[in-house]
């Protein structure tokens, strides 16, 4: 029942100890509160003088007072080791999210990281808040109220004792029942939420073909068969939390007869009764207290097996360093041998045998349909994939060195990666330039700005540089997007390897024509990689790799591949379809 | 915060309509408490009786007996309220999502731009998720608190009104007066921490999306710290609020300590005349201590109440926003008789604005030919097409239709436009009938021909389940052109004569696009088409090209005359061929 995973929480041992103690010293409290309660009241019963009533009644508010001055400090000290242990969580997961990089985040998925980091810890959170307490306080609470009974009446004792297991057995068994019913009826709820967000989301279309109006019955209509379904499922799934209930209520009862029974023949007296009495609900109380929050530590449960399968995940890394790279320079080389790479848990590989030799400042065009492998071959090259590992010779030769993996920060500091929707983080439009190198000066900047085209953006602005754009900024267009990645790339000149994946895909026939003059510029003095099926940027390359599910199917200069008239040609007609405007 | 309750038309109307449900739910409430109350009050009687050992167990049959039926009572009644809680608040759930929808669906807003991203959208289907919690946590358990205390305290009030006085006064205390504190204190830090949650969602997003940037600029403890220093204020007022939850809720435990000893005292003083009312002393004391669930769960559900207040005011917002339906005018012409389009001198400004966003428009489209608009991104494309289709009215000039003006067509739009835009909704069903959507009256030979024409055939007889495999939801499991192609699929079923293009082809690769679109050109061939695109690929079997800039025509002519005239145009569209 007790979850081992929680074992592997620092801290956790020592917060057990704290929290045994405590248990222990609140039993003591909760026994002493019933005692000077149930003379307080016999004293009444007794009807003596009120004087007598000053000692066991202050008594009892102190004990009272004392056992949920208890309970606080336990809600303080679990909630301290939780806020510690989530925090912890929190960088462990943001720092494997580092290490894993933009090709794993994406085959997590990046919304469902960041719920993580979030909502997620957040769960987590709540159950360390809740399952460690509980489970201890029912361990040790109830034994202690129980074995205190015992000697004060051993038959109440026994009752209570006989009780425990009953209450246990029911719990389990309607709890599985319930379990399997409700899981069930959490998909269909899931799926339920699923079709009335489809709907809403589907509304335009739903109008264009005039159907709108007839689809508001069929919602009320579905929500109302999930409602039946729901409730037939409910009306099961709560008869464990009547069971416990039933049980303890039940419980009480018979004690009180039982008791009232034995004062009759005398064979107890008022106090102990009155004693036995007061301690039964809080001798189930943990108990009760542990159901009731049971299922909403599921979550958290969940959630926190989640993370650990994600911290476990293997990033990228070179097991061979590149030692002695400097930098790009007009004679380096890079060697790509037999280099294949496969996808966890995939079949195929999405790269095979891909074998090309590069050198000094090529610019080299990556194109091929949708799904030819472009974007993984960009991933590789910028060492956020790892290379299938070969027992033959290592599939990347930079400079003559062979590694395995360009995993490697030596590398890593001289690329720039510019995507479709380049990252512009919160901040001003200085900051954004400067992100790869926080230090350089204005004049620098300016001067990167200015190699972007930048100019006369900036120069419209009121605030200039210092505007502040990203989240909670000025909205930019995609167009700008690209030009500030670009200024980015170019500020940090110890920067020599750009890489571009399909960067004007979405861009308008204008915008990308104003861009294509300004990077055609820039391609000078950096080896490029650029991936893109849009083929006039073909014209401004020294050098094309045409792919194909995972292959090069043809590569050379592009003045070659027009010559061979191969692979290259045919897209090149296929993309032109039969156009003939003249 | 009064008058917003007074308008409120998504919880208010519910509380009504289904009150009957509703009554029994505060019934059962009430009954489940009292019956736990009346647990511990029979069975501390029962032992004060006994006590003063009576010569026979039936003196106190009847205490015996009420403390089975107390026993039994408590969580058979706990069981159906909480049975009938649920189901109420599914019931509610039910016609809240049928209100949103219906309020969405009249709301001229839906065919914002804010609204396509879907965004907003989930926030109100969450919206309505969070009125669920509003019921359940905050609304049932106050009431149910305040009837109990109403009735236990009219039952002392007929013991003996000095101690219902002073029961009162404490009660008061924790059911009004706390709770008010903390809400007063709490509620504006529970909105703030929901404001902080969605902050560092934003910005945990971005870091993510641009986690490729931060990797290679090397700078991980900085992206770490970047993260971590936004949770600071949350964590802070995560912090404050913890501790003045456990310090109030130890406050109220206190106040029910001093209660009991309240109690203690008043029975001494009051019960102490017989011993047969000494026997009561013990009875009260007990039933005070199951009450501390119950009132004490309180503070806490008027703190969390707030919180909803974003959401309810969401929805109430929206109510607000409605428009009232077109009104369809009569003698409408069929739609096939169309002649021509004809937009004359068009103007257009959104309303609270100056800038004409379309200045001076005009262009005439016969019935059966094609027109593309061409030119860069927020120029107004979209809202020329809005105009077109009558959503939108000018603010000078008129969009005609034969002699009618194109607003006119709003109530029967659906019979007289096709839209394919740039992402085409599938819904989360089977590829039959997100194409049937197209025309319900189709039969299965329909369907399967339209699905032949658009080129989805082999696709389709390729699947295990054929034309009822089910597109998961929206649509992922197919490729951007064959979702093009089923949402083209639709269109032929739907047969209206005029079809929008609303750059449909945005994230294709060419070759893929360049399929589409002599697909699209094959099938609609006839019909008119007005087509918005930012590439000039596939355009030269249109019969028209209109270039807006600005808001201005910028050039009008065939394909031809451009490419013969116009520098622009003839650069732009060597490029686009990649030359």
């Amino acid at each position: 029942m007790f979850d081992q995973q929680l074992l592997s929480i620092p801290g956790i041992k020592k917060l057990i100890g704290k929290l045994s103690g405590l248990a222990v010293l609140q039993a003591l409290t909760i026994v002493l509160e019933a005692v000077f309660l149930a003379r307080a009241l016999v004293v009444v019963w007794q009807r003596e003088k009120i004087a007598a009533l000053v000692v066991p009644v202050l008594s009892f508010f102190v004990f009272f007072a004392l056992r949920y001055l208890i309970t606080r400090i336990e809600s303080q000290i679990t909630d301290n080791f939780a806020d510690h242990a989530v925090d912890q969580l929190k960088e462990q997961l943001l720092q494997q999210e580092f290490r894993l990089g933009p090709r794993m985040v994406a085959d997590v998925g990046s919304g469902h990281v960041v719920t993580l980091a979030l909502e997620g810890l957040n769960q987590v959170q709540n159950y360390l808040d809740l399952i460690v307490l509980k489970t201890i306080n029912m361990a040790i609470i109830p034994w202690i109220i129980v074995a205190y009974i015992f000697f004060v009446d051993w038959l109440s004792a026994v009752i209570l004792l006989l009780m425990f297991p009953v209450i246990i057995l029911f719990m389990v068994i309607l709890g599985l029942s319930a379990k399997s019913k409700s899981d069930q009826q959490y998909a269909e709820f899931k799926q339920m939420a699923n079709v009335f967000v489809d709907s809403i989301r589907g509304l335009k279309t739903l109008k264009l073909f005039g159907l709108s109006k007839k689809y508001g019955d069929n919602i009320y209509r579905v929500s109302e068969n999930y409602r039946k379904s729901t409730m037939s499922v409910l009306k099961v799934a709560l008869l464990s939390t009547f069971a416990l209930d039933f049980f303890t209520t039940i419980s009480i009862a018979i004690v009180a007869v039982l008791l009232g029974q034995a004062l009759i023949v005398g064979s107890i007296g008022l106090l102990p009764a009155l004693i036995i009495l007061i301690l039964c609900p809080d001798y189930f109380f943990p108990v009760r207290d542990y159901g009731d929050d049971y299922h909403a530590t599921l979550d958290g449960k969940n959630a926190l097996t989640e993370i650990n399968r994600i911290l476990v995940i293997p990033a990228p890394h070179s097991e061979v360093p590149l030692v002695d790279f400097q930098n790009w320079a007009k004679d380096s080389q890079l060697d790509v041998r037999d280099l294949n790479f496969t996808y966890p848990q995939a079949d195929q590989p999405a790269l095979s045998d891909l074998n090309f030799t590069l050198h000094g400042d090529s610019n080299v065009g990556i194109i091929g349909k949708s799904g030819a492998g472009k974007s993984t071959l960009l991933n590789v090259l910028g060492g956020w994939l790892q290379p299938d590992a070969t027992e033959k010779d290592q599939p990347l030769v930079v400079d003559g060195q062979a590694v395995d993996s360009l995993a490697q920060p030596a590398w890593q500091k001289h690329i720039s990666y510019i995507p479709q929707h380049p990252y512009i983080f919160a901040g001003t439009i200085a900051q954004n330039v400067a992100f790869y190198k926080p230090v350089a000066d204005k004049a620098a900047i300016q001067q990167a700005v200015h190699q972007a085209g930048l100019d006369k953006f900036i120069a419209e602005l009121p605030q200039g540089l210092e505007t502040v754009i990203g989240e909670g900024g000025r909205g930019i267009s995609g167009g700008q997007a690209q030009r500030i990645a670009l200024a980015r790339a170019l500020l940090d000149t110890e920067r020599t390897i750009l890489l571009f994946d399909e960067p004007t895909a979405h861009l308008d026939l204008e915008t990308e024509y104003e861009l294509k003059q300004i990077m055609t510029k820039v391609f000078h003095n950096h080896l490029v990689f650029f991936s893109t099926h849009r083929l006039h940027w073909v014209s401004a390359m020294d050098y094309v790799l045409v792919m194909d599910q995972g292959r090069i199917v043809e590569q050379g200069t592009p003045a070659e591949l027009k010559q061979k008239n191969g692979v290259y040609q045919e897209l090149v007609n296929e993309i032109r379809g039969e156009n003939n405007a003249e | 915060m009064q008058n917003k309750w007074q308008q409120d038309q998504w919880v208010r109307p519910n509380l009504k309509r289904y009150r009957k449900l509703l009554c029994l739910v505060f019934f059962l409430g009430v009954i489940t408490i009292l019956c736990g109350v009346g647990l511990m009050f029979v069975a501390g009687y029962l032992i004060s009786r006994t006590a003063t050992h009576p010569y026979n167990i039936l003196v106190v049959y009847v205490p015996v007996l009420l403390t089975r039926a107390f026993g039994i009572g408590r969580p058979a009644f706990k069981y159906l309220e909480r049975i009938n809680s649920h189901n109420w608040v599914l019931k509610i759930t039910s016609s809240l999502r049928k209100r949103l929808y219906v309020t969405l669906e009249s709301s001229a807003l839906f065919l914002s731009e804010q609204f396509q991203s879907g965004k907003l959208l989930g926030f109100l289907a969450d919206d309505i998720d969070h009125l669920e919690n509003f019921y359940l946590r905050t609304i049932f358990p106050i009431v149910v608190a305040y009837l109990t205390g109403i009735v236990l305290l009219i039952g002392l009030g007929i013991v003996s009104w000095p101690y219902a006085l002073v029961m009162f006064v404490l009660f008061v205390i924790i059911l009004v007066v706390i709770p008010l504190l903390s809400q007063s204190i709490q509620g504006a830090t529970r909105v703030r921490q929901r404001e902080l949650v969605q902050d560092s969602y934003q910005r945990l997003t971005d870091a993510t999306f641009g986690i490729a940037d931060w990797m290679i600029s090397g700078r991980e403890t900085e992206f770490v710290q970047t993260v971590r220093k936004q949770d600071e204020p949350a964590g802070k007022l995560n912090r404050k609020a913890n501790l003045f939850e456990w310090n109030r809720d130890f406050v109220v435990k206190l106040l029910f300590g001093l209660m009991i000893m309240v109690t203690i005292g008043w029975a001494a003083l009051a019960l102490t005349g017989h011993q047969e009312s000494a026997n009561y002393a013990t009875a009260f004391t007990l039933g005070i201590f199951p009450l501390m669930d119950s009132f004490g769960a309180v503070p806490q559900a008027a703190e969390e109440g707030p919180m909803y207040q974003e959401s309810l005011n969401r929805l109430n917002d929206l109510s607000r926003q409605v428009k009232p339906q077109p009104v369809k005018p009569e003698h409408l012409p069929a739609p096939q008789s169309l002649q021509k389009i004809h937009f004359e001198n068009v103007s257009f400004h959104y309303p609270k604005t100056d800038t004409d966003i379309i200045q001076q428009v005009s262009f005439t489209v016969p019935a059966g030919q094609s027109l593309a608009i061409i030119g860069p991104s927020g120029v107004g494309k979209t809202t020329l097409l809005e105009l077109l289709t009558g959503s939108l009215v000018p603010t000078q000039g008129q969009v005609w239709f034969d002699q009618l003006p194109a607003h006119d067509l709003q109530a029967v739009a659906d019979q007289w436009f096709s839209v394919l835009d740039q992402q085409p909704f599938l819904f989360n069903t089977t590829i039959m009938n997100n194409v049937r959507i197209g025309n319900e009256q189709a039969t299965d030979d329909d369907v399967k021909k339209a699905i032949q024409e658009v080129g989805l055939a082999d696709l389709v007889n390729e699947l295990p389940d054929g034309l009822e495999t089910d597109v998961s939801e929206n649509g992922v499991r197919l490729s951007g052109g064959q979702r093009q192609r089923l949402a083209l699929a639709r269109i032929l079923l739907q047969d209206n004569p005029v079809v929008v293009l609303d750059e449909p082809t945005v994230g294709l690769d060419p070759i893929t696009e360049q399929q589409l679109i002599t697909t699209i050109n094959r099938v609609l061939a006839g019909k008119t088409m007005i087509w918005v695109t930012h590439h000039l690929q596939g355009l030269n079997h249109v019969n028209q090209i209109i270039f807006l800039e600005n808001g201005h025509l910028k050039m009008q002519g065939t394909p031809a005359e451009l490419y013969r005239t116009n520098e622009r145009y003839r650069n732009l569209y060597r490029m686009d061929l990649g030359e």
